[in-house]
């Protein structure tokens, strides 16, 4: 691995639904470019090596040079979405096999009558259990009754099944008998993947558990064969790097453990965003980043604290009904921490029953799309709208490539504002208001979750949509700057060219802190480190740079909602109880602002984070050379709610910008994949960087 | 408890429909963050597992505006009621701000002292403009539990008539410190009340930021607006349903005899009358359903009947009125014992869903597994700690016209179960089996949800004492146009029947048995499809 990194390309591989982008850097010009293929469903690494082909052939770029390959793909949680993932069995404690279809018994819609709790992904009939009991301390009660486990796992195997979840009770806070029976299948059927819930996600909560277990034995064949053949396929065009996974965390892990746990690269392309937009705002906004992705039919809000975006210990997939709370199946990984809400470009407007506008979540896709497509689409959506207020340039969309009906953009707000006794341009406004509110409300309230102020971050805009709407959810949301990368269409890719290899582990503990054995306390970090340190060293980095990092996840006793802290360096014994609560308290006060009256502690999880940067990951991208001459390439009518009407503004050029260059608001700024808007009074700039900063009057 | 007839849709010219939506979604947003934070900072699993609360904003008048999303039904309609109950008696005169007002009388509150709400009076510019106030189960209150045995809501706990909780910041510090001797679990029970305080502050204070940006003095112009327009949309959607007197009557399992529900629900244009004449007579047990909670759950069954997708406000209030004889266990009379009133209050949904499937079959559901079950333990640790745990269990919800009932699911409430491994761990009782129960959904074209079947030994070497909260015992779950009922509840203490009506004192290694009842199917059995016949039968349901 050490060698590699004097090697002069990196490369990155990134598989959307619609699209698979293959990004590169050249550590030599110190330059990115990239290739797009169509992603080939049938078969993904197909695409990924058309895409990987044509890099090699027409850009120049010598198999031998590539130091780093970092792969992303949205391949798992579509299999979960899309319910195409292995036929899967699921082994239980005796009397348990419910759990996970009785789930948490609650509503996520309260008024629904016909509402419908998300299927799970295994059915009854392929759920079996066995005789085995561990109590809540981790001792045996039942022991493991080995000949029934081979009788009922024998059952499933007859029934089709390719893959098998191991879910007992209280396995978090002893794995023995999990261990034990992933022995005897792998024994029996040493083909059958086997993933137990104590190895995939070793927390107390039984369907979460379990829920996390059975997705990850779901897809775990899928990664198999996939990650096997793409991995093979690259090795035979000579790529000696090897192939690196981005995982949901923000970091890279190697094959081998990808293959393992799948479960972990269920968020991966997002998460390269957030790291992105972390790179992206380190030197032009303090670190502090509300990064902010609007693509074509969903927006995506993640909290870059410190330069580190932050990490959830939880989330959903597949939910039942889109963008609903609780709809989902609960997944129990380390994610980068992510909000998604039905608020693209393809939006829908319209009026409900009571008269409110309402956009999104329904949207128009790219087929028909938005009425300005000419495409048949006859609803009036946010890009329909982007065009009347004059933001979007009818004869640039997408670089000029693609004729704009204005004339239907203007027909299909019009119905609606007539409805609404508006005028086209104070619905076009309404349209491009309301999708922000929904943005920035649902900002408001994640943030809130985390006991954070929202005024203090920057908002860091990419995606088609993120530079067109960030200025004014800038301002719902008392935010003072905006930073807009270039390329900021396609921008998130460079999370995977920087990433650095993480891996994280967790144990319950469930211990009062007064009352904790210390040594076994220590011994329990320097287990979940060795093993983390191992996967580092395994991914080839030299473990001696990693960083550790030590987390926990505490609560008062009672509460049944921890947080987590990241806690001083270990070792520790007992003297180390007042630092420990010292950490636990500043956290807790800065998330609820007060510490309740006298209430003992506990510490349920423990976690550690083993980070190492990966050779090759050092970008310095400098603001690109002018290309255009003047900065204002044209004037057009505009509609600001500062003037309450349209009227000319200019339209500058961002090939004609070069760092240092500044400039006055308002006006829109164009380049090929994107156009940021910037309002009255606010000034902007190109950083050294070569972003676009706008500062808010 | 009647609607506000006077009240009549106005449009506004100041709030067109993008800047209405606009503010009601920022409205809706704070009373969310308030929501989140009361959950997280909470410490008993009543609030933060099984999300056994509400946040509500109204105006100066006490109507509701907005709730956050997770609220639970009877809450949103309850927390409204209390707050105009604040204005009536403490007044106006007496708020100022930094106050925080405390009430958990059950005739004006939520129907049973278990439940503290507070709100704190909103002042903008010297004058009040509204109230952010939430309701949260109290992890304990003191009293009998919540055992049926009370005969007076004396014996049910401790009783906060509405009083100042805080004066301009300041803690009653005479309150607390009765209320820490009054209960089980002091700090718990204290906890979630500052974790209350803290959500209504946020609260507060994004209400503040959000007129400020729109220049509003006060919430009057706003609270008008949204309530015509939902108004309007609910008397449209009556007017909807043709005139007429819809009855329904069902019986449930009683104390010592069973109980006769009766409902009229009398849709005349775009009015809609529920009255509960007939319904029984109040009994001296805990089982009496006060009129807030009697209302609440009539106008959660008739919204999720008729306008289910509109976000819930006063305006929706106005157009239901409820009436129902004092004296009856829907609308006793004081100081009879409230405490279980879940179990008379969750079966009006069904009631009413029963009169109307005679005009608006696809809009409503078979009944329920319900009234919600649970188990109260209490009792004195090996460590002399004194603890109070109440564990939910749901039932099958009924079959619609679209759906089969779902299996284990809350209605008409919204409540969690406690992970076993929680219950393990946190109380001295063993789970031996939680399983579907095969063949208790009742059957029809759609068949009712399954209920589940769960074993808890106690393994403590003190007593529990142990409370039950079961219903449909003996009356089941009925379907709808020729579906069938779902399967009887059963509670077993060691094997055998027992009556959950009275306290128990369990000991160590004394089993309980619980399964929850099957939902109602809809519609005749053998109109059900073959391949979903297939399937239930594949799965082990029927």
């Amino acid at each position: 691995m050490h060698e590699p990194s004097r090697r002069r390309f990196s490369l990155g591989i990134d598989i959307g639904g619609t699209f698979t982008d293959i990004v590169v850097y050249d550590h030599v010009q110190g330059r990115r470019f990239s290739r797009k293929v169509l992603t080939t469903h049938d078969n993904p690494s197909r695409g990924v090596v058309e895409g990987v082909d044509r890099v090699l052939a027409e850009d120049g770029v010598p198999a031998a040079e590539i130091g780093r390959v970092v792969h992303a793909t949205t391949l798992f949680t579509n299999a979960m979405i899309e319910r195409k993932g292995a036929v899967t069995g699921l082994v239980t404690t005796a009397g348990f096999r419910d759990a996970l279809e009785i789930g948490r018994e609650r509503k996520y819609e309260l008024y629904d009558v016909h509402i419908e709790k998300p299927k799970p992904l295994v059915p009854r009939h392929l759920r079996a259990e066995v005789p085995e009991r561990m109590d809540a301390r981790g001792a045996v009660r039942i022991p493991l009754d080995e000949a029934a486990l081979e009788t009922v796992v024998d059952g499933l195997v007859h029934d089709g099944v390719t893959s098998i979840a191991v879910a007992f009770l209280h396995a978090y806070a002893n794995p023995a008998h999990e261990h034990a029976a992933a022995a005897v299948i792998a024994r029996r059927f040493p083909d059958l993947a086997v993933s137990t819930s104590s190895d995939v996600a070793p927390e107390i909560r039984e369907y979460e558990r379990t829920s996390t277990a059975v997705a990850n034995a779901y897809i775990k064949p899928l990664a198999r064969t996939y990650l096997d053949a793409i991995a093979a396929q690259l090795a035979r065009r000579g790529i000696a790097a090897p192939l690196l996974l981005m995982i949901s965390n923000g970091g890279l892990t190697h094959v081998e453990e990808a293959k393992r746990v799948p479960v972990q690269l269920l968020e991966s392309g997002p998460a390269a965003g957030a790291l992105a937009a972390a790179w992206f705002g380190a030197e032009d906004a303090g670190g502090d980043v509300l990064a902010f992705d609007m693509g074509g039919t969903t927006a995506k809000l993640s909290v870059v604290d410190g330069g580190k975006p932050l990490v959830a210990y939880h989330f959903e997939a597949a939910r039942q009904k889109r963008f609903a709370e609780g709809s989902g199946l609960p997944i129990r990984i380390s994610t980068i921490e992510l909000i998604e809400i039905g608020a693209g470009g393809g939006s829908i407007a319209h009026l409900d029953v009571i008269g409110l506008l309402k956009v999104g979540p329904e949207s128009a896709g790219s087929e028909p799309g938005p009425a300005a497509y000419g495409l048949g689409g006859a609803k009036p959506t946010v890009t329909d709208a982007d065009f009347v207020l004059g933001y979007l340039n009818p004869d640039f969309f997408a670089g000029g490539s693609m004729a704009i009906d204005m004339a239907a953009a203007h027909a299909a707000i019009a119905e609606v504002a007539n409805e609404a006794s508006l005028s086209v341009e104070q619905l076009a406004w309404g349209i491009h208001d309301v999708v922000n509110e929904n943005m920035a409300s649902a900002a408001r309230v994640h943030i809130a979750e985390r006991g954070k102020d929202p005024r203090r971050y920057a908002l860091l805009c990419t995606g088609g949509g993120g530079p067109l709407h960030a200025y004014y959810v800038a301002k719902k949301l008392n935010l003072k700057r905006i930073v807009c990368p270039s390329s900021a269409g396609v921008a998130s890719a460079i999370g995977l060219l920087i990433a650095p290899a993480k891996v994280d582990r967790v144990a319950t503990v469930a211990q009062r802190l007064d009352a904790l054995d210390w040594a076994e306390f220590e011994a329990t970090f320097a287990r979940l480190e060795a093993d983390a340190r191992r996967v580092v060293g395994e991914t080839g980095l030299d473990p001696a740079t990693a960083r550790i990092e030590r987390m926990a996840d505490i609560r008062y006793v009672g509460q049944a909602f921890e947080i987590v802290v990241d806690l001083p360096p270990g070792p520790y014994n007992a003297c180390s109880l007042p630092e420990l609560m010292v950490a636990f308290e500043t956290a807790y006060v800065e998330k609820f602002t007060r510490t309740p009256p006298a209430v003992s502690v506990e510490i349920i999880n423990v976690r550690v984070l083993v980070a190492a940067p990966v050779p090759g990951g050092e970008l310095a991208i400098r603001a690109a050379a002018r290309i255009a001459a003047a900065p204002i390439k044209g004037y057009r009518r505009m509609y600001f709610p500062e003037w309450s009407e349209h009227r000319e503004a200019p339209v500058f050029d961002r090939y004609a910008m070069a760092a240092g260059d500044s400039f006055e608001g308002p006006g829109v700024v164009e380049e090929r994949e994107s156009t940021l808007v910037i309002g009255p009074g606010a000034t902007f700039r190109v950083s050294e960087s070569g972003n676009l900063v706008v500062d808010l009057p | 408890m009647t609607a506000n007839k006077e009240h009549r849709a106005v449009s506004s010219p100041a709030f067109d429909a993008v800047t209405l939506e606009v503010i009601w979604r920022r409205m809706i947003s704070a009373a969310d963050e308030a929501g989140k934070t009361l959950q997280r900072t909470s410490f008993s699993t009543l609030v933060n597992e099984s999300n056994d609360f509400a946040c509500v904003l109204t105006d100066a008048r006490g109507q509701s505006l907005v709730q956050n999303t997770d609220s639970i039904p009877s809450f949103i309609g309850s927390l409204p009621i209390t707050v105009k109950h604040f204005l009536e008696v403490i007044g106006v005169d007496d708020m100022a701000p930094g106050d925080f007002l405390v009430c958990n009388d059950p005739w004006v509150a939520t129907g049973h002292l278990n439940d503290i709400t507070i709100a704190k009076p909103i002042f903008r510019g010297g004058r009040l403009i509204g109230f952010a106030a939430s309701t949260a189960h109290a992890p304990d209150i003191g009293g009998k539990v919540r055992s049926v045995v009370a005969r007076e809501v004396f014996e049910e706990g401790f009783h906060i008539p509405a009083m100042h909780l805080m004066r301009r910041g300041e803690p009653d510090a005479t309150l607390f410190k009765l209320l820490r001797a009054a209960v089980r679990t002091p700090d718990q029970t204290e906890g979630d009340i500052w974790a209350q305080v803290t959500g209504l502050n946020l609260m507060e204070s994004r209400v503040h930021e959000l007129m400020d940006e729109y220049g509003l003095a006060n919430l009057d112009a706003f609270a008008a607006e949204i309530h015509g327009r939902c108004e309007t949309a609910m008397r449209k959607a009556i007017a909807g349903v043709p005139d007429g007197r819809y009855e329904h009557g069902l019986t449930t399992d009683g104390v010592g005899h069973p109980f006769t529900f009766k409902v009229t629900v009398t849709i005349d244009g775009d009015r809609c009358i529920i009255d509960y004449t007939g319904t029984e007579a109040q009994v001296g047990r805990a089982i009496n359903c006060c009129m807030t909670y009697t209302f609440a759950m009539s106008a959660y069954a008739m919204k999720a009947a008729l306008l289910p997708d509109l976000p819930n406000n006063e305006g929706i209030f106005h157009t239901i009125e409820v009436t129902a004889p004092e004296g009856t266990i829907v609308n006793p009379r004081r100081p009879v014992a409230v405490g279980g009133r879940m179990a008379t209050g969750h079966y009006l949904p069904p009631l009413i869903f029963g009169a109307l499937a005679q005009v608006l079959p696809d809009k409503v559901m078979a009944a329920a597994g319900s009234p919600l079950w649970s188990i109260i333990q209490t009792g004195v640790d090996a460590a002399g700690r004194t603890y109070a745990n109440t564990l939910f269990f749901n039932g099958g919800t009924g079959a619609t016209a679209k759906v089969d009932g779902q299996n284990c699911f809350s209605w008409p409430s919204n409540i969690s179960n406690v992970p076993i491994e929680l219950v393990e761990r946190n109380t001295p009782l063993f789970v031996g089996m939680k399983r579907l129960r095969d063949g208790s959904g009742g059957p029809g074209r759609r068949r009712g949800g399954l209920g589940q079947e769960i074993e808890i030994t106690v393994e403590s070497e003190t007593a529990v004492g142990i409370i039950f909260m079961a219903e449909r015992l003996t009356y089941p779950a009925q379907g709808l146009n020729g579906g069938e009922p779902g399967a009887l509840g059963e509670v077993l203490i060691d094997g055998r029947p027992t009556d959950v009506r009275a306290d128990h004192v369990l000991t160590k290694g004394q089993t309980i048995t619980l399964r929850t009842p099957g939902g109602g199917g809809f519609e005749d059995p053998t109109g059900r499809e073959v391949d979903l016949h297939d399937a239930d039968r594949r799965a082990g349901y029927a």
